[in-house]
């Protein structure tokens, strides 16, 4: 479905990431992890098109999104969650969801799927006069990614979803991506969360210093000796 | 007593064109971070168009106010696609720059066009002015005073309830994240600029006929958006309204009960006291559009 090929990407002279392929297949859920500063989100950046890769390729679906806005990608069907959530915290819940569906016009369907979000998360639909930045974080969370959702996505991108949350917050926030997966929506996510994002995912890519180090299936990637060593602080 | 509630009046009415002003400024910086020094020219702009049309032309005077502010859009528009546009990314201080050079051209451009004595655009409003008990303003001001609320209410439904201006709140708020969101961020500066050119051609438009007109007529209007922003917070549009009538309130009660010689510093000295009490603005406590 998604298919990056050997990208490089640069921020000013300082080259973020080296050859960097990853490839989601439909209905996947595919996990990114990695030390910080490892190239997790410039990846994801240059997929949803807010970081064009100098050389490489990516296509999604077959077409060629490599230096296409961000635009034309969220119309492709990828919507990205961003880190941090990123909610428009001056404008209302409503308002929020109604940017995340900014480039349908089916007005119906819209005010349809923003029933689903409010049915699914009732506090936000208690709330959805109130500016979004009064929310508490796991609220703002939730919120997040029904605005991603907002846009019909066919895959959505996750940057760190459990990024300073509460422990009940990211379990809550896993298991509303599960969620999401299984309805058939297609996910890609970086999380700091070494040992959650190998638990949950089908599959995962290991990024060190802006290259592909691992990838594999969940399962084996969590058995693997670096892996455990590096990043689930296993002393042994 | 009489004195003090026409002091009032007239402030309230000079208030509304400072609010406009300053929205317009205000608004351009909040959402494109680019200081507007072009501003003031735009006024002047509105005024020359309105003396074009109406004086030149022969062209019913309202309908000569709305070309004006039509033309304003437009004009604004232009200067957004041919040398804003190409300055994305750029700092500020290099776009300021570049501003102030349109500000420099434009203002020459206008001296070379009308020539630098100053014009009078008559109003078709009556002579006797509208007596309200104690105090009387005159109809040419009323009318003022009437189209620059009704253009501040217009802005501020489009920037709460239209789907362009939630966009636009959006990417001020989060340019990146509303660049994900699919909104067109090119687009959103395009109309940023052109609206805000046009509620700095209205408020020229409208204080042309009652004032002279003239080229250097902007540099004052300029600096005095820039104090209004200043007063409001940046990127504050409420502040900036409140700010463009408290202006008008402290220049008409210095002038008054002061000196009217003074009028034009009596603000700056306001400014002054602000930044140096409040170095943010008075309501800058949450930064927004809106």
């Amino acid at each position: 479905m998604l298919e990056v090929e050997n990208i490089e990407c640069r921020y000013g002279k300082a080259n973020v990431l080296h050859k960097v392929s990853v490839d989601v297949k439909q209905g996947e859920l595919v996990t990114l992890i990695g030390a910080n500063g490892a190239g997790k989100s410039s990846t994801l950046r240059a997929i949803s098109g807010l970081l064009p890769p100098v050389s490489g390729r990516i296509s999604f679906l077959g077409e060629d999104i490599t230096n296409a806005s961000p635009r034309r990608i969220l119309e492709m069907g990828i919507a990205h969650c961003p880190e941090g959530r990123r909610i428009f915290p001056f404008m209302t819940v409503e308002e929020n969801l109604e940017i995340g569906a900014y480039r349908r016009n089916d007005r119906k369907q819209i005010a349809d799927d923003m029933d689903g979000v409010y049915h699914r998360f009732p506090v936000l639909g208690e709330r959805r006069g109130q500016a979004a930045g009064t929310l508490s974080g796991g609220e703002q969370q939730m919120l997040a990614i029904g605005r991603a959702l907002m846009s019909r996505p066919k895959l959505v991108i996750f940057d760190e979803p459990s990024l300073g949350l509460a422990p009940n917050n990211v379990q809550k926030t896993f298991d509303y991506i599960m969620e999401i997966n299984r309805q058939g929506t297609t996910v890609l996510m970086v999380e700091q969360n070494a040992y959650a994002a190998l638990e949950m995912c089908d599959r995962s890519f290991l990024l060190e210093s802006g290259q592909i180090a691992l990838h594999g299936r969940g399962e084996d990637l969590i058995r693997d000796q670096h892996v455990r060593r590096a990043y689930l602080g296993d002393e042994g | 007593m009489e004195q003090l509630l026409q002091h009032l009046v007239n402030a309230i009415i000079l208030g509304s064109t400072y609010a406009l002003l300053g929205i317009g400024l205000t608004f351009i910086f909040g959402i494109m971070r680019v200081v507007n020094f072009a501003h003031g020219e735009l006024y002047t702009f509105g005024a020359y168009m309105v003396y074009l049309f109406s004086v030149i032309l022969g062209v019913n005077f309202l309908l000569a106010i709305a070309i004006a502010i039509v033309l304003g859009v437009l004009l604004g528009a232009a200067i957004e696609y041919t040398l804003l546009r190409k300055l994305r990314g750029a700092d500020v201080d290099t776009t300021m720059l570049v501003m102030i050079g349109a500000w420099i051209i434009m203002q020459n451009g206008e001296q070379l066009i009308w020539s630098g004595v100053a014009k009078s655009i008559p109003t078709p409003f009556p002579e006797e002015p509208l007596s309200l008990g104690l105090v009387s303003v005159a109809w040419s001001r009323v009318f003022v005073f009437v189209v620059a609320i009704a253009l501040i209410i217009l802005a501020q439904t489009i920037i709460q309830r239209t789907r362009l201006g939630k966009a636009m709140r959006a990417t001020f708020q989060d340019r990146d994240t509303a660049a994900l969101m699919g909104i067109n961020i090119n687009v959103i500066y395009l109309a940023t600029f052109a609206l805000g050119s046009g509620l700095a051609s209205a408020a020229g438009a409208l204080l042309g006929p009652i004032f002279i007109v003239m080229p250097t007529m902007g540099n004052l209007a300029v600096l005095k958006a820039f104090a209004i922003v200043i007063l409001g917070g940046l990127g504050n549009m409420k502040g900036a309204a409140i700010g463009g009538f408290v202006l008008a309130l402290v220049e008409e009660f210095g002038a008054g009960y002061v000196s009217s010689g003074y009028r034009d510093a009596m603000g700056f000295l306001l400014i002054i006291l602000v930044l140096m009490v409040k170095p943010t603005g008075l309501f800058a406590r949450s930064e927004r559009i809106g």
